[in-house]
């Protein structure tokens, strides 16, 4: 890593802007395009880091001789985050994916700093300069599992493993039983805090008191098998909620969607490829060049079910079927959206109450 | 054992300044081994290694933000472990300066005030203070371990903070996730270095090496505090007083953890997580003893331990290999010199020599 | 099964890693060696009973590799502090980082991989046994293990002459060595066992309680046995005991949830460190429960100068 002394960074930042102002594309067209990619834990086989990892692997399958993909793993403390982006932006990386919400604030701080390259921050909040956003409408995915759920549910209590009290999980674990609610008005919703992301030992004890509590379907966050393993050793059956454990757990998984970010990557590198790259704030669900795609289902869903499934999801992509469109009422009765009206994006985006049927709190 | 230890007349000054530079020499080789079972050019690596980090301006300053804290906090400690008061507490006592002067912070922050800065300063340190004064006084007052109460307080601090960044600090416009909004400009510190992200806080650190200098070396409380330490008995029979020798130990340490906290906010993170001390309270244990509990050795500790960070993450960009391995050598290091120490004050003898010396005597 | 057993069951799990670790540093720390190192020793136990397991299928094996692995830097640790008189703060947590961050780097390759063992094979092949096999399902071979080594050690510790020199050694060294009792090799023998504890309890929560390797999976249950064996004021009962509460009220924060108790959950975190606080300064205060209680030169190994 060569020394760069002040005037010539001012003087690479004054060019770079004007060049890539002018709309002239950061990477000339016989040279590679050089990714960055930062993930938070380590990738394996399941998981958020999984799907992270998919999508610049498609990346790589796509453009096999024009782009170069560095990966870091395991960057976990929020102090470094900053300074590798921008290590990774000076060594030549011209467009940077950010893999995690916590790193949005860093990137948010850097992305204007560094304009000879752009960013990109999944799971992020909003665009700006010089960074774009995109996330996945996870409601579509947790709305159909929904369905399933409240069909084969046989205590009409289903349970929700609950990572973050945050909008993206409170608005999944709403969809999920209004899905649910859609074809068995009658089934309720007990939900957990463990606080993590990821931990094992406290997500199988969460399945265990949810289970002990009636629970007979099981959906959280899952980023490892543990979940689905712990319903399957209760005897309960599990959702594949991001991401498809039925060669763990075999039929006892009812239904799953997983996460395909693959859309953003490959559109964010065409336009900075064609120099047209603009921040964008991306959220997509099912459907083409969506994020979401449904995965397995069990065997032991009945064709009558699985025939709802597709019907409802042919629905969804469609547009005609809004997983919040009213009446919706909240935990404590109140209307929350009224009949012939549906949610707008920002007030999903924001989402910190529970629907009617969810017993537990958000804490506060 | 075909060995045994002697007991050194007097301390090897020899050994003593050898041996970390022993411990520094064999725990690259342990590096070069590493790197060799990895498929890596053994030399080539460590020297990419080690100069990489810091091969640029902005590496610089990101090895000093990285080495402040540990240093500032481990020469704190340090005097504490000299009068052998055992502050293990670190953590707890980083968290209590983060959240004195984080509530001075969130609220006024964004006043523009010149006052907010040093105002945060001064709660960070009474935030430290005060817990590392806990374990002092159960250990004065009812003879309680004071490593093992530290040790436990360190948890109820990180829960409190837990609490407090879920509930009445979070930020209402970060989406409910678990951190408190970002701290405004008046409760942050200046940058020191264009084009770095260290902060003049980073000359606490610094300054705390001068303040613990003078005192051990200068001062008579200093040299109460030592006198403790070589022999607790001599000690109380020259009439230095136990109880002000444990509050002052843990206090020096709970006051240089809790500035380091309020570092921490005001500078490269200028937010509060829950996460806001990745370790630091236990890595400058190490850093303490790396620099054999001097203050000017602490520096240099702190400084190696810092480009050892920065050295962990490089190595998954330069070398490929798990930001890991920084930690495996960070213990490899401890554990060489910590095994040298013990040629200070004993020499190797065969036990076949000693037996005769006793025969003959 | 009846909910309550359900929940008295899982509180068991979750106890019994914590079990294992604080038995061992219970008879390191009666034989006057405090080591800090335990977190970093269940790591290394924890990651290297996974990749046996993952790689053999059996249940044993890893066992074995997990107790070897923790004993061996147990011993590792021993050497520093019994025979270079290295100071055991430091070398206890020189032990905690490295165990840690070796087994963060070895462990890299099978992050999030699940074991997916079949019943008999997580149960070590005992669940197909002829008549007890049954007993296995419920309660793992594992936990059944951990009653036989509680009830080995208070044995030991109370009947057994062995016991009795282990506690000489801790009372005072001293007089130990003056009576002929080989002190380094009992220091060094109960930091093995230590490690090996230390060990098994890491294996347990990788294999048994998650059947998952991630990073961060033993999360500070080694400091919280560091705890339990103070809270337990060094007796094998107490520790069993403290164990199962510790490790229920992971378990009891959850129901609170599910049940709509209003106790935020991180009080309910932060009781069992308060609650070792207070049991410790209750018994350090008079002279004579602390002598009947901490080991005494357990004390006095740390006076020794970094």
């Amino acid at each position: 890593m060569t020394d760069i002394t002040r005037r010539r960074l001012l003087g690479g930042i004054a060019a770079t802007s004007l060049w890539s102002g002018l709309g002239f594309p950061l990477v000339r067209a016989d040279e590679t395009l050089k990714v960055g990619v930062i993930h938070m834990g380590a990738i394996s086989n399941t998981g958020w880091e999984y799907y992270q990892a998919e999508a610049w692997r498609a990346l790589q399958a796509k453009y096999p001789n024009k782009v170069e993909v560095t990966v870091l793993e395991n960057v976990t403390d929020i102090q470094s985050v900053e300074r590798q982006f921008r290590q990774l932006a000076i060594q030549g990386h011209k467009l940077l994916f950010g893999t995690t919400f916590s790193q949005y604030a860093s990137l948010k701080k850097l992305a204007p700093q560094l304009p000879q390259a752009h960013f990109e921050c999944c799971a992020g909040i909003e665009a700006g300069k010089n960074l774009g956003v995109f996330e996945a409408r996870h409601y579509e995915g947790t709305y159909l599992t929904g369905i399933a759920a409240g069909r084969m549910s046989k205590s009409n209590v289903l349970g929700w493993v609950g990572a973050f009290p945050v909008p993206q999980v409170i608005y999944s674990l709403n969809a999920f039983l209004l899905g649910a609610r859609s074809v068995n008005p009658d089934v309720e919703l007990k939900v957990v805090w463990v606080n993590a992301w990821v931990d094992p030992a406290k997500e199988r004890d969460a399945v265990s008191a949810l289970v002990s509590q009636g629970a007979d379907v099981i959906s959280g966050s899952p980023n490892t098998p543990v979940q689905s393993e712990a319903a399957r050793a209760e005897g309960v059956w599990s959702i594949g909620s991001t991401g498809d454990f039925s060669e763990y757990v075999g039929e006892t998984q009812l239904a799953s969607f997983e996460l395909d970010w693959s859309p953003a990557h490959i559109e964010a590198t065409q336009a900075v490829m064609e120099g047209n790259w603009e921040p964008t704030g991306r959220w997509r669900g099912l459907g083409e060049g969506g994020f979401i795609r449904m995965s397995t289902r069990s065997p032991a869903l009945p064709a009558s079910v699985a025939e709802e499934l597709d019907a409802a999801q042919a629905a969804i992509v469609a547009g005609d079927l809004k997983p919040f469109a009213g009446p919706i009422k909240d935990q404590s009765g109140e209307l929350k959206v009224a009949e012939g009206e549906e949610l707008s994006d920002s007030e999903i985006n924001s989402m910190t109450w529970l629907v009617e049927g969810v017993q537990g709190r958000v804490p506060s | 054992m075909p060995f045994r230890f002697e007991a050194r007349p007097a301390p090897s000054r020899k050994v003593f300044w050898l041996s970390p530079l022993f411990a520094v020499a064999l725990s690259s080789l342990v590096a070069m081994a590493i790197f060799a079972l990895s498929g890596l050019a053994p030399v080539a690596s460590l020297i990419l290694f080690v100069t990489d980090p810091v091969s640029s301006l902005y590496g610089v300053g990101e090895l000093l933000i990285k080495a402040a804290p540990l240093v500032l906090i481990a020469v704190g400690l340090a005097i504490g472990f000299r009068a052998n008061v055992w502050n293990i507490g670190g953590e707890g006592q980083i968290i209590m300066g983060v959240i004195f002067s984080g509530a001075l912070a969130l609220h006024f922050g964004d006043s523009g005030s010149w006052l907010v800065l040093p105002g945060m300063v001064l709660l960070g340190i009474l935030g430290g203070c005060l817990w590392a004064a806990i374990p002092a006084l159960l250990r004065i007052h009812f003879r309680a371990n004071e490593i093992l109460t530290s040790l436990m307080l360190n948890y109820v601090a990180h829960f409190g903070l837990i609490f407090l960044v879920h509930g009445p600090w979070r930020d209402p416009a970060g989406f409910n996730f678990p951190q408190s909004k970002p701290l405004g400009e008046a409760a942050l510190f200046p940058i020191l270095i264009e084009g770095t992200r260290a902060n003049i806080s980073i000359l606490f650190a610094p300054l705390a090496v001068v303040l613990a200098w003078l005192l051990l070396k200068r001062s008579f409380l200093g040299f109460q505090l030592q006198a403790r330490g070589v022999s607790q008995n001599a000690a109380q029979y020259a009439g230095f007083r136990a109880d002000r020798a444990i509050l002052v130990g843990m206090l020096c340490g709970g006051a240089a953890a809790g500035l380091a906290g309020v570092a921490e906010i005001g500078g490269p993170l200028g937010q509060i997580y829950p996460t806001v001390t990745p370790g630091y309270g236990y890595a400058a244990i190490i850093v303490a003893f790396l620099g054999r509990l001097h203050p000017v050795g602490i520096l240099f500790a702190g400084l190696l331990m810092a480009l050892l960070y920065l050295s962990g993450d490089t190595a998954q960009m330069s070398l490929g290999l798990p930001p890991a391995i920084a930690g495996v050598i960070q213990a490899t290091l401890l554990f060489f010199l910590l095994s040298t120490e013990v040629l200070v004050n004993y020499r190797i003898r065969r036990a076949r020599e000693l037996s005769a010396a006793r025969a003959m005597a | 099964m009846s909910e309550t057993l359900a929940i008295v069951l899982a509180a068991v799990v979750a106890g019994t890693p914590l079990l294992y670790a604080a038995l061992g540093e219970l008879i390191t720390e009666r034989a006057g060696i405090l080591n800090l190192g335990v977190e970093g020793m269940m790591v290394i136990g924890a990651i290297a009973g996974f990749a046996a397991v993952y790689y053999s299928g059996n249940l044993w094996l890893g066992v074995l590799a997990a107790g070897a692995s923790g004993g061996l830097l147990a011993l590792a640790f021993g050497v520093l502090a019994i025979s270079l008189r290295v100071n055991h703060v430091a070398a206890g947590l020189a032990l905690t980082i490295f165990g840690i961050s070796l087994g963060s780097y070895v462990g890299k390759p099978l992050v999030g991989q699940s074991l997916s063992l079949s019943e008999v094979q997580l149960s070590g092949g005992l669940t197909s046994l002829p008549l007890i096999g049954p007993l296995f399902r419920e309660v793992h071979p594992l936990i059944w293990l951990s009653w036989l080594v509680f009830a080995g050690i208070w044995f030991f510790l109370a009947r057994s002459r062995a016991g009795l020199v282990l506690r000489s050694v801790g009372e005072s060294t001293a007089s130990a060595d003056a009576l002929g009792y080989p002190v380094m090799r009992i220091q060094y023998l109960a930091t093995v066992f230590g490690g090996v504890m230390a060990g098994v309890a890491g294996v347990f929560i990788s294999v048994v309680y998650t059947s998952i390797w991630t990073e961060g999976i033993v999360a500070g249950r080694g400091w919280i046995a560091v705890a339990l064996v103070i809270f337990a004021t060094w007796r094998p009962g107490r520790c069993l005991v403290g164990a199962y509460l510790f490790g229920g009220m992971t378990m009891a924060e959850l129901l609170g949830q599910v049940i709509g108790l209003g106790v935020p959950t991180e009080l309910l975190s932060a009781t069992p460190y308060l609650a070792t606080v207070i049991v410790l300064v209750l018994i350090s205060r008079k002279d004579s429960t602390m002598r009947l209680s901490v080991p005494a030169s357990l004390g006095k190994s740390l006076d020794i100068k970094g």
